[in-house]
């Protein structure tokens, strides 16, 4: 779009928009840059021995962890853990019980879904298209 | 003289009015950013929980019409993020749009995987829990047949299912952004190289892979995004619209969670390392994942910019099943604006709404 004096309304629309774009360029450059960096053998060897590294540190780091809080006596991430397992089987339990409810209820003609929408739409919705068909 | 300068005083008036403006609005939402202690509320949905298993929820969204198509559809998110990023605010959520297209909608959330979750494997996610997922949205709606929308990994869980159970009851399949060919993966397919790559020794080590683990991995891939966001931010503070978004984004992409470890280990020998998906060679719960046997219809949605599951990834989707109603749609954009954003509400929703009405019924 040209105005009278021949301008492009683009040239004289909004003065950051220059910057803008060079923004959104220079970001595009240096993700490639870095893109290709890391996408080289040598990277990944690199990378491959950060996370043997981590590992290992994480693992002493946990080892070390445990027993400190031992001396303590206070209970260790792997107590946690075991708890979590505990009342996991617990909630599994509960589910099976809600379940075998739900089944004796519906025998019993009670909706087991008081607590859950009530609300049945009917499921004899069709698309615009198909409607269009068959009123014609 | 005066008559032709006159436009551009005014022009150059209102461009520094303009500005000024903007500059005031930064200001007062620069603080009100840095002072904010409210998150913005998302995945707000009205919803019921109908199912729950460990950290696992099974979500039935309350329909928003009379009438709903026969079909219920069920969203099977990915073990790698939170599921709100198919249900933000108001206007920008997918699953309200949709509800308002008169759809059945339910939502597999994985939850946060707990540390004694880490033993968990494909198959007590394929073989186990989605199967019991299925069987409640059968039991809540009367109807046998369900369609399956899948986003990146839950689209690979979800070919899974469909894969090693060709005689379940579903009408559809819709993959957004679900990478099947490993080899395409880029860089992740990089920095997992076999040869310098300890897996079981990460593995045996943390457990579940922690999530700034995670967040790091997926940082890297674009190093620069951070901080050029944060001056793109600083250029829009003016605009509420870019600010809510902005910060609805920046929550999701930093509230990582961990990567079940047995499930990692899986994933990345048997699908990164040996791209078994792809080759046909995968088997989850003792049973083969032939997606040649797929013979519902299959919808593809992939983003042509998606750094995270690159097109060269997701794109073979549909040549790998047995369906003769295949779809595929490629758009511009990256992983997370495919399916939300400017982009997937003017583009991705309107096409999955049209072509899932015609086979709903």
């Amino acid at each position: 779009m040209a105005d009278g004096n021949g301008r492009t309304e683009s040239a004289s629309a909004d003065p950051t928009e220059l910057w803008r774009n060079w923004l959104t360029e220079t970001e595009r450059q240096v993700n490639g840059f870095f893109n290709e960096v890391m996408g080289t053998d040598a990277f990944s060897r690199v990378a491959g021995n950060y996370m043997d590294g981590y590992s290992v540190m994480q693992r002493s780091l946990n080892q070390g962890m445990e027993r400190y809080l031992n001396t303590f006596n206070l209970p260790t991430h792997s107590d946690i853990v075991e708890l979590g397992d505990r009342l996991g089987s617990i909630e599994e339990r509960l589910t099976t019980i809600e379940g075998n409810l739900r089944t004796v209820s519906e025998k019993a003609g009670v909706d087991p879904a008081a607590s859950v929408t009530q609300l049945k739409p009917k499921r004899t919705r069709r698309p615009k298209s198909q409607k269009k068909n068959s009123s014609s | 003289m005066a008559t032709t300068r006159q436009p551009y005083t005014k022009q150059f008036v209102d461009a520094a009015q303009s500005q000024i403006d903007r500059n005031r609005e930064r200001a007062k939402k620069g603080l009100e950013i840095l002072l904010a202690r409210e998150e913005p509320a998302v995945g707000m949905t009205p919803k019921d929980v109908i199912y729950s298993r460990g950290t696992l929820r099974l979500y039935h969204y309350r329909p928003w019409t009379d009438e709903v198509y026969r079909v219920p559809i069920v969203l099977v998110m990915s073990l790698v993020s939170k599921p709100w990023i198919l249900d933000l605010t108001t206007g920008q959520s997918f699953v309200q749009h949709l509800l308002q297209q008169g759809f059945d909608v339910f939502m597999v959330d994985w939850g946060v995987p707990r540390p004694e979750d880490k033993n968990l494997r494909i198959e007590d996610y394929v073989d186990d829990l989605m199967p019991r997922c299925f069987e409640e949205v059968q039991k809540a709606t009367g109807e046998e047949e369900y369609t399956i929308l899948g986003y990146c990994m839950g689209g690979q869980l979800a070919l899974m299912y469909g894969g090693i159970n060709p005689d379940a009851p579903i009408k559809n399949l819709i993959c957004a952004a679900t990478p099947v060919d490993m080899e395409g993966m880029g860089l992740f397919k990089t920095w997992t190289d076999q040869r310098y790559f300890d897996l079981d020794r990460l593995v045996d080590s943390v457990g579940n892979i922690p999530p700034d683990l995670m967040l790091r991995s997926f940082e890297m891939l674009r190093p620069s995004d951070r901080w050029f966001s944060y001056v793109r931010l600083l250029d829009n503070l003016w605009d509420p619209m870019f600010v809510m978004g902005y910060r609805i984004m920046y929550k999701w992409t930093n509230e990582q969670i961990p990567f079940p470890g047995e499930t990692y280990r899986q994933y990345v020998r048997e699908l990164m390392w040996e791209n078994k998906l792809m080759n046909g060679t995968l088997d989850v719960a003792g049973k083969r994942v032939d997606l040649k046997a797929i013979k519902f219809p299959v919808f593809n949605a992939v983003a042509e910019h998606d750094h995270i599951a690159p097109y060269a990834a997701t794109r073979p989707l549909t040549s790998l099943v047995g369906s003769d109603d295949t779809e595929d749609v490629t758009l511009k954009g990256g992983h997370v604006s495919l399916v939300a954003g400017k982009n997937a509400i003017g583009r991705l929703w309107p096409r999955v709404a049209e072509w899932l009405g015609e086979r709903s019924v």
